[in-house]
């Protein structure tokens, strides 16, 4: 959908000799003190599948809103190239001609701005449209089309409105519908929640996880917060001084850290949204994990720090029945026990079954209602290991998984 | 040598600056009155016009008419304090020369709208345009009134259209100063998300720079209006018609009554007019905001 390849932006006032330097392998230390050049973004290379929500995180400087520029020209890079998908075929946007790019522009990438980037004068609803406008869409289509787009974001009804009466989180809203209503594929997202108090960031993020759902947009998302793209980000990026310094899923680079740099926001993030399951529990083969008799067929397994619950599993791993203190007790799904209102506090009669791919949150929710080992299984309902709360504490505090776990124990 | 002139130090380096000043007016005059006195043609034609409106217009639809513009942008104090300033100008036996006035000012200020604001347009795209307009404007705005009125009388004659013109000079500066302010002042990010939709450079001036910037050129035309107002009453001395005139007989024949109601006329003159652009624009910024 988007192919970046490596971009690289130089700022001052002959950037091609300072980008010729830059490929020769000097630094850009050097460069600046040599040439008054600066490296806003060092030869940075992705490429996104249509409907990805990809993040690019990294401090203030990093050179992550340069980059984004780049993807749109708002900012010319200065070697490299970014190729966009569409139904017209690729379009190279360093080359794109100004008919290309503003077809580009007010078709296939839209953009939202951590300033809202709003026009005062214009009601609500002619903000929204302002893109179909620039479009030249007659003005009933696109006041139609703007409606829409603001039901999208839950504006409906507040068309007629000025921006200036509505609040930061209500004004983003409205950066969000204007993005919405040109129906582009792209989305450029610069820090569009960083201006907003928590709680609504918060609301923002899980609407957006939801349009993203419903809409299957392409989304490159700029923030500053390691939290936000953990939460959003079907990949991150990570950005130090002009370069990406890791790419990949957010359970990857919380469990992965390649550099000090990673490693250092890593340890303040919130790693429980992000790992799973399956990558905490004790797999069936680890020590930890007894084998205590055969019953027929099945093995009578047992976590060592719980050796009173016994769980019989077959040859292929399907769960057949737990006992806790040789009592039979039921399966369930661990959804079925966060839904419970109020929670059924009936510890020791039940055990939770949870698929690998849930994340830690949901086995911490889950702890009160339970205090059996929980059943980790996979796709296909077999089980693949067990988590009790010493697997649960140690990722949280470590940010690490099974392997790092097996490692300390060892 | 005029006697304001000497001084014993300075008399052997002295440099005939006065000289060469004359010379180059009367060397404009000898060569170029015809072109000046073509330019008079526009502003003659939209002055004769707007004064002819006006003194047709019979008082009472005018105070009328004016009262209902100033309850539209200014709510309904204003509105009876300007329906009363022109009731108190017709008491006082000055509306005709009120209306000249009026007139004078408005042509002045129309063509000012017309010359400044583009000018002003470009002095926002180009800095090095900007450089050089600036020295021009300060000497326009610092000169005092009565030194533009011997070239301009020498260049364009006497009478109302040469006080229109050297109002026009006087009046225009802060007008092209705003607008090119007002222009520069547009938050970037708001033009960044114009250009990010695939505005051209056109659009974003239309769509987003101007309006944005409407209450600043406002807040220019507003002090443009002020400027025109006070030098159309110097411009009496260059036989301009309206209430410069009786100020000027005023003060030349020592009546201090006829003096007297010219000045309070033209002072009601500039509150309400004042009054009205100023709520013009912060109706506009108070819609924008």
């Amino acid at each position: 959908m988007i192919r970046a390849e490596n971009v690289t932006k130089i700022f001052g006032p002959a950037p091609q000799e300072a980008l010729r330097l830059l490929r020769d392998g000097t630094s850009k230390d050097a460069i600046r003190e040599a040439t008054g050049h600066v490296v806003g973004v060092d030869d940075v290379s992705f490429s996104l599948k249509p409907g990805e929500f990809f993040c690019i995180m990294g401090l203030s400087g990093s050179g992550k809103s340069t980059l984004l520029r780049c993807l749109n020209r708002l900012i010319p890079m200065t070697g490299g190239r970014v190729v966009i998908d569409t139904e017209q075929g690729e379009v190279d946007v360093g080359e794109a001609g100004s008919k290309a790019l503003r077809d580009l522009r007010t078709q296939h990438l839209s953009m939202v701005f951590q300033r809202f980037g709003l026009l005062p004068h214009r009601s609500v609803r002619d903000n929204v449209a302002y893109g179909l406008e620039i479009q030249g869409v007659p003005r009933k289509q696109r006041l139609e089309r703007a409606e829409r787009a603001l039901e999208m974001v839950g504006l409906g009804g507040w068309g007629p409105s000025r921006t200036s009466e509505l609040s930061g989180g209500m004004q983003q809203r409205v950066g969000l519908a204007r993005a919405l209503a040109t129906e582009a594929q792209v989305m450029l997202m610069d820090e569009p929640f960083s201006a907003l108090d928590p709680l609504i960031k918060m609301q923002m993020q899980e609407e957006m996880i939801k349009l993203q759902h419903d809409l299957g947009k392409t989304i490159v998302f700029i923030t500053h917060d390691l939290d936000e793209a953990l939460r959003l980000g079907d990949r991150i990026a990570i950005m130090e001084d002009g370069k990406v310094v890791q790419l990949g899923t957010p359970e990857k680079i919380i469990i992965e850290p390649k550099t000090a740099y990673v490693a250092d926001f890593v340890e303040h993030a919130d790693p429980t949204n992000v790992i799973s399951a399956g990558t905490v529990s004790v797999e069936l083969a680890h020590e930890r994990v007894d084998v205590l008799r055969r019953e027929g067929g099945n093995r009578v397994l047992a976590h060592r720090t719980q050796s009173e619950v016994e769980i019989v599993v077959d040859d292929d791993d399907h769960v057949r029945e737990v006992r806790a203190d040789g009592k039979r007790v039921e399966l369930v799904p661990i959804d079925t026990l966060l839904a419970e209102e109020p929670p059924v506090a009936r510890y020791r009669d039940r055990a939770a079954v949870v698929r690998a791919e849930r994340t830690l949150r949901t086995l911490l929710e889950a702890r009160n209602l339970v205090n059996l080992p929980v059943l980790v299984i996979d796709d296909q309902e077999r089980l693949i290991g067990l988590v009790t709360e010493r697997e649960i504490i140690f990722s949280i505090i470590e940010k690490r998984g099974r392997d790092a776990l097996q490692e300390a124990a060892a | 040598m005029n006697a304001l002139l000497t001084d014993a130090l300075f008399d052997p380096i002295r440099i005939p600056l006065d000289q060469w000043f004359a010379n180059f007016i009367n060397w404009l005059t000898l060569n170029y009155r015809p072109t000046f006195q073509a330019m008079k043609v526009p502003i003659e034609v939209i002055l004769a016009n707007v004064d002819a409106f006006l003194q047709w217009l019979p008082p009472l639809a005018f105070i009328v008419i004016i009262g209902l513009i100033a309850y539209r942008v200014a709510g309904w104090r204003i509105a009876v304090f300007t329906m009363a300033a022109f009731t108190v100008i017709g008491m006082i036996g000055l509306w005709g020369l009120t209306m000249t006035t009026l007139s004078m000012v408005l042509a002045s200020v129309l063509v000012c709208v017309i010359l400044g604001v583009p000018l002003g347009i470009l002095a926002a795209r180009s800095d090095r345009f900007r450089g050089a307009l600036r020295p021009v404007l300060d000497v326009m705005q610092t000169t005092p009134a009565f030194v533009y009125l011997v070239p301009v009388v020498m260049l364009f004659s006497i009478g109302t259209v040469a006080g229109v013109i050297a109002t026009i000079i006087f009046a225009l500066p802060p007008l092209i100063r705003l607008t090119d302010l007002g222009l520069r002042q547009v938050p970037a990010d708001v033009i960044e998300a114009a250009e990010a939709f695939g505005s051209s450079e056109r659009e974003i001036l239309v769509k987003v720079r101007l309006p944005l910037a409407l209450p600043t050129v406002m807040a220019g035309i507003n002090q443009t209006i002020m400027l025109a107002l006070s030098m159309v009453v110097i411009a009496a001395l260059i036989g301009a018609g309206g209430l410069g005139r009786p100020v000027v007989e005023g003060l030349n024949a020592l009546r201090i009554g006829l003096a007297g109601i010219g000045g309070v006329a033209i002072v009601l003159l500039a509150i309400v007019l004042d009054r009205l652009t100023q709520a013009l624009g912060e109706e506009r910024s108070s819609n924008g905001a």
